[in-house]
């Protein structure tokens, strides 16, 4: 295993392993210049939260596999990448910083500096822990 | 309401939208009760004003789209925000949506040896068990849907397609459950929820 960049909750085991660059959608029009862009297979999407709403076409256009910076499996995000079997890591944080959420008490510098280190880099996610969903720096 | 909302039409339909997120005329003329022909009119009045966003026969939300229904929330909803009879129900409500969220991750998995994995559905008893707690936790919502429903009748759409939903697992339909392609339980119970919080103008917790 390569270089692992982040962890979070694993939404579902799975062998699948998407690998592509990873992609911050903070907004509604983030997700429309992206399915215009006809790139979306070419992208690990990366939100901000288990609620963000505005992923859902995406997923349901064949989104390869999404990173959130909060929320749980159980959340709604968690049950549709379930039902569109698309790889997901849940609660990232970056194994190099001590940084971690906490409901309520995070401020934005955790998901700012998330984003900052994980936008544009190539990687893939390793699913295949019951636990434990990994972003590993691809080579 | 505002010039970019002038009707109670438009709200209804802009809010399908967003709710649906992606969404052709039809699902939106379904979920609203507003008139196809009227729907679509009014899709492209939005469009022309930057609301939604056309990707063929769909209406996506745009960036302005969620800000517009809350300017027009804030005033259509007024008296609905201060209701007591409303808000006692929506405390409640904060916690049956917790368990809906359980037990439709329960719906989707089991555990085996402490570890979760996929519901490959061969089990009738523990789907009938699991279709049985979602079912209770539905029709827990009736005192909420017709609280809301007094200020406002398209919440009674809600339980019409809850009702619809459930019919459809009766009849051995499992992926109205909780399938996103489909008019499920889930689908229907996460709409309604967005939808309340706008209505509340309230925001999502994690």
């Amino acid at each position: 295993m390569g270089d692992v960049l982040a962890e979070g909750y694993n939404v579902f085991n799975t062998n699948k392993s998407p690998e592509g660059v990873i992609k911050y959608l903070g907004a509604p029009q983030d997700v429309i210049g992206l399915i215009q862009s006809g790139k979306l297979g070419e992208h690990i999407l990366l939100v901000r939260g288990g609620t963000t709403t505005f992923l859902a076409p995406a997923l349901s256009m064949g989104a390869i596999g999404v990173i959130t910076m909060s929320g749980a499996p159980e959340s709604h995000l968690g049950i549709l990448s379930r039902e569109f079997q698309t790889p997901c890591v849940m609660t990232a944080y970056l194994t190099s910083s001590d940084s971690r959420y906490v409901v309520g008490e995070t401020d934005d510098s955790h998901f700012e500096e998330i984003a900052r280190e994980l936008d544009g880099k190539r990687v893939r996610l390793d699913c295949t822990d019951h636990e434990v969903g990994r972003v590993v720096l691809a080579d | 309401m505002t010039t970019t909302l002038p009707t109670p039409g438009h709200y209804d339909v802009l809010n399908a939208v967003v709710l649906k997120q992606m969404a052709a005329g039809a699902a939106v003329s379904e979920a609203t009760g507003v008139g196809l022909d009227d729907v679509d009119a009014i899709l492209a009045e939005l469009a022309g004003a930057g609301l939604v966003f056309m990707a063929g026969d769909s209406a996506l939300p745009t960036d302005g789209s969620a800000p517009a229904l809350a300017e027009v929330a804030a005033e259509r909803y007024a008296e609905l925000r201060t209701d007591p009879a409303v808000l006692a129900e929506v405390d409640r409500f904060e916690e049956t949506n917790t368990q809906l969220l359980t037990t439709m991750t329960r719906w989707q998995t089991v555990e085996v040896g402490g570890r979760q994995v996929p519901n490959d559905h061969t089990d009738p008893a523990y789907d009938e068990k699991v279709v049985a707690r979602i079912d209770r936790l539905v029709q827990g919502l009736g005192p909420l849907l017709d609280a809301l429903a007094a200020h406002d009748p398209r919440f009674a759409l809600y339980r019409q397609r809850f009702d619809a939903a459930l019919e459809a697992v009766d009849s051995g339909r499992g992926e109205f459950v909780s399938s996103p392609t489909h008019d499920s339980v889930h689908t229907v119970w996460f709409e309604f929820h967005e939808d309340l919080l706008r209505a509340l103008g309230r925001a999502r917790t994690e």
